[in-house]
């Protein structure tokens, strides 16, 4: 329904996800505004950032769901999942439990989105190496076994938080190219194009629904 | 002998003679004769003897007689011979004057006629030089026009048209400079520019006392000729200009506090200040008047310097400037007070929209200057006000977030801050610029209010919160797509709603499945088939006939199998939506069935008395 000029080929639907003050609206607001957000109030529910990149010459337009990490939104958060293709998972190098909660993170992940979704592992603040909890390795190793993108990133300093978003896209993308996302299920997280004004975008999607009713 | 011959012829001569004579012819001697008888009476002797002594006598006598008269007329002769040589005399004496005289009236007859004709020659002179004068001098009463009454000074359209001649007398002056009457010349030219510098020292003491009743009708044209007269001499004209904006500015001020506290003649129309509660009104009024009496006073100016012709848009501008200069304190006094009265967002909006658009008219007139300078400082004040009390206000609303009802439709909150969006915007709607201020209210307002939506929502059971959030989404979204430049909003919107939709579509199809109790069916299908669907438990004919009756029951009645809570959904284009694609997804295991049912590798036998429909007939009873 949004209206203006449709100058990108595709929308992709992140979500980041991640305990409280990990610093997912100030990855995101770094991501789009390029600034670093020095006293980010608590999410409530969840927040929406856009931006429009381009992967392989195509221009891609980014809609992300930046949630809250508090316990009592996790129902309101949960119901974003859905319609996610890249999921960002993010926790916070200097404190550990952060990083103890990413398989419950991950959990919730694999069973709310859709198998293709890509997920990627961050680890934020790593400015902050001297008060460092959790190493690279560990986290690389973490990574690893659960087939997930890593990098560690500043939501501060920038450092590789416009790469966490961009590898996303291009996994995606690459997904698309070899046909493993199907781009008609709306729980893709992808959509060919912005939906013509005045039709929903929510039509003709069975495959994906049926994907719904087996979980 | 010859002797006595002569004697004897002598005497016989007058022998003769007497002989001859007759005495009765002769009257002379008759008269003496009778004469002669007078006195000789007897002729005797003696008588005879004595006659002739008495003759002689009597002669003697007579002669006597005679020689006495004769002496007295000698006398009378002598008298008059006198009276006329005196006559004489005098007349040559009158001769002699007449003579001078008539030599002096020759003179005078010369000189006369010399007068005469040298008259003649003035008289022409005089009729070539008159004009020549009127030309280049000044007539008595020009002066008296152009010097006037010393104490009164008064100034009127002839002192132009003297002032004109003056001008147009120096332009002669320098044709007669070329024509080589350099003295002539030069002496007019001394002396017009003498004229023309007392006459413009009494312009300029005039226009000094007037100029700032420009706007007196009688007294414009003068001011405005008077200007143009001026401007050759732009000392003065600058000391005009200067004395006219201190005059003007204190008219302006004194004029402006006028309408503010006592309005117009006899109260009409009420001071403006009446109307202070009310600051919608109060402003638009200040703002009305002033950008009247600004407009009036740029007319002014430019009708006081409309004869002007070396005058650019600048200095009037700057002119302007200096006599709106005093209108700002007192009008900044009062925006500010206006502004700092605790007030609804509402109207602290209008009032600021107000601001700008006289800002903009005004500044039209004015691009610069301190007035202007002021609306910028008074409309940031304003814009700043108005973000700031928006913020508290919505602050306040938020103070306590009640929790949804059953119903699950938007709260009063969400319906009043909806509200105040709603007028915002169609307040904002109306401005020039109005994308930033909408876009920017938007972002104030919708933020807390999504934030809010989700706060409530969490507290939801999980269809609820979705229920409720594509409700408060679907009522937001109504609104902000009533306006423009709202797509970076809406399509956040959309998103959340999308994802709600998701949710809610995700809820019903599993409602849907559990109902027609095709889960088991499904699993089987998806499974890799080895074997005849048809021997596999749960996939026999018998139990496919319940799943067929089933799904006959839900064709005929399909809003049994619906989620009760969709009721609660407020946008029947979003049930319908999650309605079909729940559908849909029905549709899509049945077609799977279908297939499975008609595939001879599954062993079904007679699949067209099972499944009765095809799936594009089922289609067609559940999607169209």
């Amino acid at each position: 329904m949004s209206a203006g000029p449709y100058n990108y080929s595709y929308i992709f639907k992140y979500i980041i996800i991640g305990d409280m003050g990990v610093g997912k609206s100030c990855l995101l607001h770094q991501f789009t505004e390029k600034k670093f957000m020095a006293d980010c109030p608590h999410t409530i529910g969840v927040e929406f950032g856009t931006r429009i990149i381009e992967v392989s010459g195509q221009k891609i337009k980014l809609q992300i769901w930046d949630t809250a990490g508090q316990e009592r939104f996790r129902a309101v958060t949960r119901s974003y999942y859905r319609g996610a293709a890249g999921a960002l998972m993010v926790y916070d190098i200097t404190r550990r439990s952060t990083y103890n909660h990413l398989s419950s993170w991950l959990t919730d992940t694999r069973n709310l989105t859709n198998p293709s979704t890509v997920i990627f592992l961050i680890g934020n603040k790593c400015d902050l190496d001297a008060q460092r909890d959790v190493t690279y390795e560990e986290a690389s190793k973490f990574a690893e076994e659960n087939g997930l993108m890593f990098v560690e990133a500043s939501a501060k300093t920038g450092d590789n938080v416009e790469e966490a978003f961009l590898e996303t896209a291009k996994k995606i993308y690459q997904s698309i190219q070899d046909g493993r996302l199907d781009l008609n299920a709306a729980e893709s997280g992808v959509q060919h194009k912005p939906s013509q004004p005045g039709r929903n975008n929510l039509s003709n999607d069975q495959q994906g629904n049926k994907d719904n009713c087996a979980c | 002998m010859i002797v006595k011959k002569e004697n004897e012829y002598m005497l016989s001569k007058r022998f003769n003679k007497v002989l001859e004579t007759e005495l009765e012819a002769d009257e002379d001697t008759l008269e003496a004769l009778k004469q002669l008888s007078t006195f000789y009476s007897e002729n005797t002797l003696p008588s005879r003897r004595d006659l002739r002594s008495k003759i002689e006598k009597r002669s003697l006598d007579i002669n006597i007689n005679l020689l006495s008269s004769f002496s007295k007329v000698k006398d009378t002769f002598m008298s008059i011979y006198n009276d006329i040589v005196e006559m004489n005399r005098c007349v040559d004496e009158i001769t002699c004057k007449l003579q001078n005289s008539k030599q002096r009236s020759k003179a005078l007859l010369q000189q006369t006629s010399m007068l005469y004709s040298g008259r003649n020659k003035n008289t022409v002179y005089q009729k070539i030089v008159s004009p020549f004068l009127n030309k280049v001098q000044l007539s008595p009463d020009e002066s008296l026009i152009l010097y006037g009454n010393q104490r009164s000074s008064s100034l009127t359209h002839a002192t132009f048209s003297v002032l004109d001649k003056i001008q147009q007398i120096h332009n002669y002056s320098r044709i007669l400079m070329r024509c080589g009457l350099q003295t002539v010349a030069l002496d007019t030219m001394e002396h017009m520019v003498l004229h023309q510098e007392e006459a413009l020292e009494n312009i300029y003491r005039w226009t000094q006392n007037h100029c700032r009743y420009v706007d007196n009708l009688e007294l414009t044209e003068l001011i405005a000729n008077a200007m143009s007269k001026l401007q050759d001499r732009p000392p003065l004209f600058r000391y005009i200009i200067d004395e006219y904006c201190v005059g003007r500015r204190s008219i302006l001020v004194s004029a402006f506090i006028d309408a503010l506290t006592k309005g117009g003649p006899s109260g009409k129309p009420a001071p403006i200040e009446m109307k202070a509660h009310d600051i919608q009104i109060y402003v638009t009024d200040m703002f009305v008047w002033l950008y009247k009496a600004i407009s009036v006073e740029q007319q002014n100016l430019l009708q006081m310097l409309k004869f002007c012709d070396n005058i650019d848009s600048d200095f009037i501008l700057d002119t302007l400037i200096k006599v709106c200069d005093g209108i700002c304190q007192p009008l900044k006094i009062r925006i500010e007070k206006v502004l700092g009265v605790p007030t609804q967002a509402v109207i602290l909006y209008s009032v600021l929209n107000l601001l700008r658009y006289y800002k903009k008219c005004i500044c039209k007139i004015l691009p610069r200057g301190s007035l202007e300078n002021t609306l910028v400082n008074l409309q940031n004040m304003g814009e700043q006000v108005f973000f700031t009390t928006l913020q508290q206000e919505i602050n306040n609303m938020f103070i306590k977030i009640e929790s949804p009802v059953r119903d699950l439709v938007p709260t009063p909150a969400i319906h009043n801050l909806l509200a105040l969006l709603r007028d915002m915007l169609s307040t904002a709607n109306m401005n020039d610029g109005r994308e930033i201020d909408m876009k920017k209210i938007t972002q104030y307002i919708i933020e807390p209010l999504l934030r809010c939506v989700n706060e409530q929502a969490s507290h939801l059971p999980a269809l609820d919160m979705s229920i409720y959030t594509v409700n408060c989404i679907y009522d937001i979204f109504t609104c902000l797509s009533m306006f423009e430049f709202m797509d970076e909003f809406l399509e956040r919107l959309q998103a959340q709603a999308d994802a709600q939709i998701d949710n809610l579509t995700a809820e019903q199809a599993s409602f849907l499945v559990a109902n027609l109790n095709i889960g088991p069916i499904y699993t089987i299908l998806q499974d890799s088939q080895r074997e005849p669907l048809s021997t596999i438990p749960g996939m026999e004919p018998s139990n496919l006939q319940k799943f067929f009756l089933k799904l006959e029951q839900f064709i005929t009645s399909p809003e049994l199998t619906l989620l009760p809570q969709f009721d609660l959904l407020l946008s029947s284009k979003y049930k319908r939506v999650v309605e079909k694609r729940s559908r849909e997804v029905v549709l899509a295991i049945y077609t799977q069935l279908f297939e499975a049912v008609n595939n001879p590798q599954n062993q079904y036998e007679n699949p067209s008395s099972l499944c009765h429909k095809t799936p594009d007939e089922l289609k067609e009873s559940i999607l169209l």
